[in-house]
């Protein structure tokens, strides 16, 4: 049992220095970019860079919350050996930003508790929150609350009364059309605009079922005479494996379809 | 013994049940390229692949209404490469809250005699068109922003002509099914996209009219 924790923490400890390395990384290109081509730098690339960082984040905050990771709280370092000596090894794995492991870097690096100065304030703000009494209180979060809201439903709900200048600048944003969206999926999903029996244009076929099949006719009863022979090269050809359940039924399909070739079913029918 | 109708058939046979899970959008020409940067950036880090393919849609009538689809895709950029065949099942209608389209999907691959072999079967093709565009992996996720394009002269695939002046953006992950903890996370790497594109689950039945 014991040991079992001991590897899931191993293993969470190592894809945690893993993710923060890519953090560290994509900071680091960041500041080089913001310090050095800063002339050259657009919103759109700045934004690029967030949206790297937040996913980042966000990968890290969910290895964290994954129930396999063992909680880190419970765990304690305890620095066994202090030395104002330079450590070679140290300096490397630390590229050079810790050189020795003496007793300044300890308050820095091994620190749990919250700093002094924040200590106190947090301290100074429990008592505070002590003297004013729970109904001052509550109507203190009360008006937070509405103020949040306000807020959001501001954020949410472009009102019209706003400058025509914002406004305008917010129609030359968007990057997509969400009729350009319906029009490409409905291409894909069933050929919309595809069919090729229509003079090319946006002319929105019917149920692909009634769609023209030039040749419907003629072609089915062709099948049938190809039919008994393409069955068997059908069996024995590189069929795909679902389809090795279909050679059997397509014989009494398309015999169906003959008979009903004939009678209602006309190619040109529209 | 009659045979079962060829739509209701389900697809068995010695594969795992595979869903398809899937999010689709839509981005302007003119932000095509921030869509790309930023994919680029949160995406694993490959070469950047691009793709050009001609899929062509077989429909198979059977005696009730609905027709039977498969989709034939080969690529116009690797003529040698294997055709490969797919099998889209009905959106599954069952959790609204599911933030993804999932549908039941089967994937193999074909050699070149596929269209003629699919004309024996008794298939014919409804439409085809030209996809070109890239593709990006984040994981078990594949984001794909093609172009689509209309073939003019059926078979012609140089002579096309744009669908459209937007990129189609789609996210997709092919997984066994039941596995609902997919959807959610499609649903927060959508979120990093946003608001270049607006990645939604579109019900493709809901298009037709």
């Amino acid at each position: 049992m014991q040991q079992r924790e001991e590897k899931q923490l191993e293993a969470a400890t190592e894809s945690l220095i893993s993710r923060v390395a890519h953090v560290k990384n994509a900071l680091h290109s960041f500041i080089y970019k913001l310090e050095n081509e800063y002339e050259r730098l657009t919103w759109p690339s700045v934004l690029d860079n967030f949206a790297l960082l937040s996913g980042q984040l966000n990968t890290i905050n969910k290895l964290l919350k994954n129930e396999k990771t063992p909680s880190f709280r419970n765990q304690v370092i305890i620095p066994l050996l202090l030395s104002p000596d330079r450590d070679e090894d140290l300096a490397k794995l630390t590229e050079q930003r810790v050189p020795v492991f003496s007793h300044e870097i300890v308050p820095d690096y091994l620190r749990t508790k919250p700093d002094p100065e924040v200590e106190e304030q947090e301290k100074q703000l429990s008592v505070e929150s002590a003297r004013i009494g729970p109904e001052v209180a509550q109507k203190q979060i009360q008006a937070l609350n509405k103020l949040c809201s306000n807020l959001l439903e501001k954020l949410n709900n472009p009102r019209d009364d706003r400058d025509s200048e914002s406004a305008s600048m917010r129609q030359n944003k968007p990057s997509f059309n969400p009729a350009d969206t319906n029009a490409l999926v409905g291409a894909v999903a069933f050929g919309k605009g595809l069919s090729k029996c229509r003079p090319p244009g946006p002319v929105a076929p019917g149920h692909p079922g009634q769609g023209p099949m030039m040749g419907g006719g003629p072609t089915l009863q062709q099948v049938t005479i190809g039919g008994g022979s393409g069955q068997q090269s059908a069996m024995g050809g590189p069929g795909a494996p679902q389809q090795q359940g279909q050679p059997g039924k397509m014989p009494s399909s398309i015999k169906t379809n003959i008979k009903s070739a004939s009678g209602s079913m006309h190619p040109y029918n529209r | 013994m009659e045979a079962p109708p060829v739509t209701v058939m389900p697809v068995t046979g010695g594969t795992i049940n595979m869903m398809e899970y899937l999010l689709q959008g839509s981005v302007l020409d003119q932000a095509l390229e921030s869509l790309l940067h930023r994919l680029r950036g949160l995406c694993d880090n490959m070469e950047p692949e691009t793709f050009t393919d001609h899929e062509l849609v077989y429909l198979l009538k059977g005696q009730q209404g609905n027709p039977f689809i498969l989709r034939a895709r080969r690529s116009l950029s690797h003529p040698k490469s294997p055709w490969h065949l797919r099998y889209l099942g009905q959106p599954e209608v069952g959790d609204k809250s599911r933030h993804a389209l999932v549908r039941n999907c089967v994937d193999v691959a074909a050699s070149h005699s596929l269209p003629e072999f699919l004309n024996e079967m008794g298939f014919r093709m409804d439409h085809e068109f030209v996809a070109n565009g890239h593709i990006f992996r984040k994981g078990a996720m594949k984001v794909v922003v093609s172009k689509l394009s209309r073939i003019l002269v059926p078979g012609n695939t140089e002579n096309t002509e744009r669908l459209s002046l937007s990129y189609l953006v789609e996210l997709s992950v092919s997984a066994p099914a039941g596995q609902d903890t997919v959807s959610e996370d499609m649903r927060s790497f959508a979120e990093q996209l946003k608001p270049l594109v607006h990645l939604e689950k579109i019900d493709p039945s809901k298009q037709r009219h």
